[in-house]
């Protein structure tokens, strides 16, 4: 499963979310774990913290450009590094406000905080350079040549999320990528349609978002009748919200980060204990 | 100026519970929401050059709106060439006072109408009746809305919420107050022959057409209607006065852009190439014409539109009202139209009850009503960037200090921590320390400040006791 093709190793800079890094780290563990088999050489930019794509729906732009910022400059300098080097977005969502959101806001905060034309160019300039080097997951994954596991025959329903299909354009691509490890994909019934998650639009309206999530639920038990056996996204902010309101509805269908199953694919043939295994993984209190 | 609109001035939290409570009304705008945003997909699936002509249209309504004084001007005399006269009304308050100086003028006693969003803006019926004019609408949609009181829940199909048995119902008391056989039964061709055989008697005898407008042609001066139902056909032609009234945005140069622009509401709205009725009005009867008014006024109406150009939301202008970014929004398809409390709901009344109206009315809509998952934008066919404005407009409402003064401060804290590595983790620990409180059966169950809507139906993992940075420090940290 090693693709050395140039002859060296290729380096990836991970940007992890802060959603994963604090709620679900087993999910940038497993990212890990799958790009280091396939050869790559895994850096962790540990000043990172989060893209503030929170801020930035909100209206907050300010705030927003504050976090944009600080981003920039750690991805800037550890791409810097190596030329070839790529940023390894675990998140769809994350990885649109990079590529899509910064060059724009970080003009115009540069403008709106009084700094010159020149400089703010220099701002847009930057976040174009280094988002040209983000990639989601999944989509770094499909362009590496992987051996096709066998199947598993284990049931698994996907989300694509909003701003992964719609600012991204990636649509099939981590479906593909799953049956190419062994799963078979149960379709989703309006598999377009928004978890209802938007940041922090959960928490100011949360009936509203409630009863779309619960909407999803409910295509999501289809796709349970039609023999999915757990559910899972290339972004793990609409999977914390599906997940979240299963269990507060005491329902334990199993919820994991894409990563994860990949990962659990490449150690072996994958069984559905092993997956429920992965989506309980609990804390201790 | 400013812009002026009706509004429900019941608070945002009533109108929404009152929807997500409506479960009849949930049901059907789920079911023909899908319905027609599945219809448009596969239109224009079937039509391959769907998306050439798209684009065109898309070019000549930018340009038209780039130009759009001058267009008007054009229009204006044209129309008065014959025979009509032109009104440009600033605010919706001018656009009534002209129109009830014409119907007084011809002491008029009743009216019946076309579907127009323009009217519902203007909230035309109430002012016709308060001034002892009766008022009948003749779109079959806006018809069941009128014999209910209520307003349309969607910009296109008006009575979108309304599910075949409370038409019946509706109907039958209609037929009990006008001494007339009800319908047969309630199943669709019952219903719509009900509804013709009790609009013609209407059409016969009113004094006064008033109708909207989907386009207005400058080159000749003519107002171009698309219905599928004929009854434009019907306003336009019996009585012997007519009113047209129509947001100056509507304008396009000439026939050919005309040609490019007309069949995108039915495309995009319904899935149909063109609308099945297309209704011309270009001038009062003539000597050797048959057909026609004898007297004919078109008012122009702005209400805050023209403030739109030259700024970065100019392309609202653009929209054509086919309602197809209502029909794929998630917030629409739970919430239905009543709940914006705007004659304009979905992403595009989000967009442009604030705009109009300076943010006077409803400013809740932008942050409330929109998870930005971008689905109108992906929909609509005339390149509006609704998603792009509602984050803008949020924007906008923080600026002006609009926001609740705990909200703001939340948001400021959490850039400040978080914007550098070290106030990031500092904060991390203190939510790891703090959330015991809040965890239940390994779960966070309730939080405070901000995050505390969350926890009202859904759960969270705690914070992880090792943090991915942690476990990278502890596991690599030192390779590097
Ligand atoms: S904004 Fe676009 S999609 Fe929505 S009604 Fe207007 S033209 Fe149609």
């Amino acid at each position: 499963m090693m693709s050395e093709e140039e002859g060296r190793s290729q380096t990836l800079q991970l940007f992890a979310t802060c959603l994963i890094d604090l709620f679900r780290p087993q999910a940038a563990m497993a990212a890990v774990d799958v790009m280091e088999r396939r050869g790559a050489t895994v850096e962790f930019p540990t000043a990172q913290t989060c893209c503030g794509q929170f801020s930035y729906n909100a209206g907050y732009h300010r705030e927003a450009a504050d976090l944009a910022r600080h981003w920039v400059a750690v991805f800037d300098a550890a791409l810097r590094r190596d030329s070839q080097a790529r940023v390894i977005a675990l998140s769809g969502s994350c990885a649109a406000m990079v590529i899509r959101e910064y060059p724009s806001l970080l003009y115009h905060d540069a403008l709106d905080r009084g700094d010159s034309v020149d400089e703010a160019e220099r701002w847009q300039e930057r976040a174009e350079r280094v988002g040209k080097r983000v990639i989601e997951f999944t989509e770094w994954l499909a362009h590496e040549a992987t051996a096709e596991l066998p199947t598993s025959g284990i049931g698994v329903t996907y989300h694509n999320g909003c701003h992964m299909r719609r600012m991204l354009g990636i649509t099939s691509v981590p479906e593909t990528v799953l049956q190419s490890h062994g799963f078979s994909i149960v379709p989703m019934e309006e598999a377009d349609q928004c978890c209802g998650f938007g940041g922090t639009y959960s928490m100011t309206e949360w009936p509203v978002s409630t009863a779309i999530a619960d909407q999803k639920l409910q295509a999501l038990g289809k796709s349970r009748e039609m023999g999915a056996q757990c559910l899972t996204s290339a972004d793990f902010g609409c999977l914390a919200h599906l997940s979240g309101r299963l269990s507060r509805r005491r329902d334990p269908f199993p919820v994991v980060y894409i990563a994860e199953l990949i990962a659990l694919a490449d150690r072996g043939p994958v069984t559905v204990e092993a997956v429920q295994q992965m989506a309980q993984h609990k804390e201790e209190g | 100026m400013d812009g002026q609109l009706p509004i429900d001035t019941r608070p945002w939290p009533v109108r929404r519970d009152a929807a997500l409570h409506d479960q009849t009304m949930q049901q059907t705008i789920g079911v023909v929401t899908k319905r027609l945003a599945n219809a448009k997909v596969t239109a224009y699936a079937a039509y391959p050059e769907a998306n050439h002509w798209r684009q065109r249209a898309v070019e000549v309504k930018r340009q038209s709106i780039r130009q759009l004084e001058e267009h008007l001007a054009t229009f204006t005399q044209q129309v008065e060439s014959h025979g009509g006269k032109v009104h440009r009304a600033t605010t919706a308050a001018d656009a009534i006072q002209t129109i009830l100086e014409v119907a007084q003028h011809h002491q008029v006693r009743s009216v019946i109408k076309t579907k127009s969003m323009v009217t519902e803006e203007l909230e035309l019926n109430r002012a016709l009746e308060n001034a002892g004019i009766a008022v009948r609408e003749t779109d079959l949609g806006e018809y069941i809305i009128q014999l209910a009181h209520e307003k349309p829940s969607h910009i296109l199909a008006p009575a979108l919420h309304k599910n075949r048995e409370q038409i019946h119902a509706l109907f039958d008391q209609d037929a009990l107050v006008y001494h007339t056989e009800p319908p047969a039964s309630e199943d669709i061709v019952a219903l719509t022959q009900y509804a013709r055989r009790r609009l013609r008697e209407e059409f016969l005898a009113a004094d006064m057409g008033v109708t909207g407008g989907n386009f207005l042609v400058a080159e000749t001066g003519t107002v171009v209607l698309i219905t599928n139902e004929g009854n434009a056909d019907m306003v336009t032609t019996l009585p012997r006065l007519l009113v047209s009234v129509v947001g100056v945005e509507k304008i396009v140069a000439d026939w050919s852009g005309l040609i490019d622009v007309i069949q995108q509401p039915a495309l995009s709205g319904v899935g149909q190439r063109l609308s099945s009725y297309t209704t011309l009005v270009s001038g009062t009867r003539g000597p050797d014409q048959w057909e026609g008014p004898d007297e004919w006024h078109v008012v122009l109406l702005d209400n805050g539109r023209t403030q739109l150009k030259d700024t970065p939301f100019e392309d609202v202008l653009s929209c054509i009202r086919c309602g197809a970014c209502l029909n794929v929004c998630p917030v629409f398809r739970q919430v239905g139209g009543h709940a914006y409390g705007s004659v304009y709901p979905g992403p595009i009344g989000i967009v442009e009850t604030p705009l109009l109206t300076n943010f006077e009315v409803l400013p809740e809509l932008p942050s409330a009503l929109c998870t930005l998952c971008h689905a109108c934008g992906e929909a609509c066919p005339m390149n509006i960037d609704l998603p792009g404005h509602i984050v803008q407009l949020r924007q906008m409402k923080q600026e002006r200090h609009m926001n609740a003064i705990g909200v703001t401060r939340s948001y400021r804290w959490w850039a400040r921590f978080w914007a550098t590595p070290h106030g990031y983790r500092r904060s991390m620990r203190w939510a790891r320390w703090g959330q015991w409180w809040f965890v239940r059966h390994g779960r966070i169950q309730s939080a405070p400040g901000l995050a505390g809507g969350w926890f009202k139906t859904r759960d969270m993992p705690p914070v992880a006791s090792m943090t991915f940075h942690e476990w990278w420090d502890r596991t690599r940290g030192k390779r590097q």
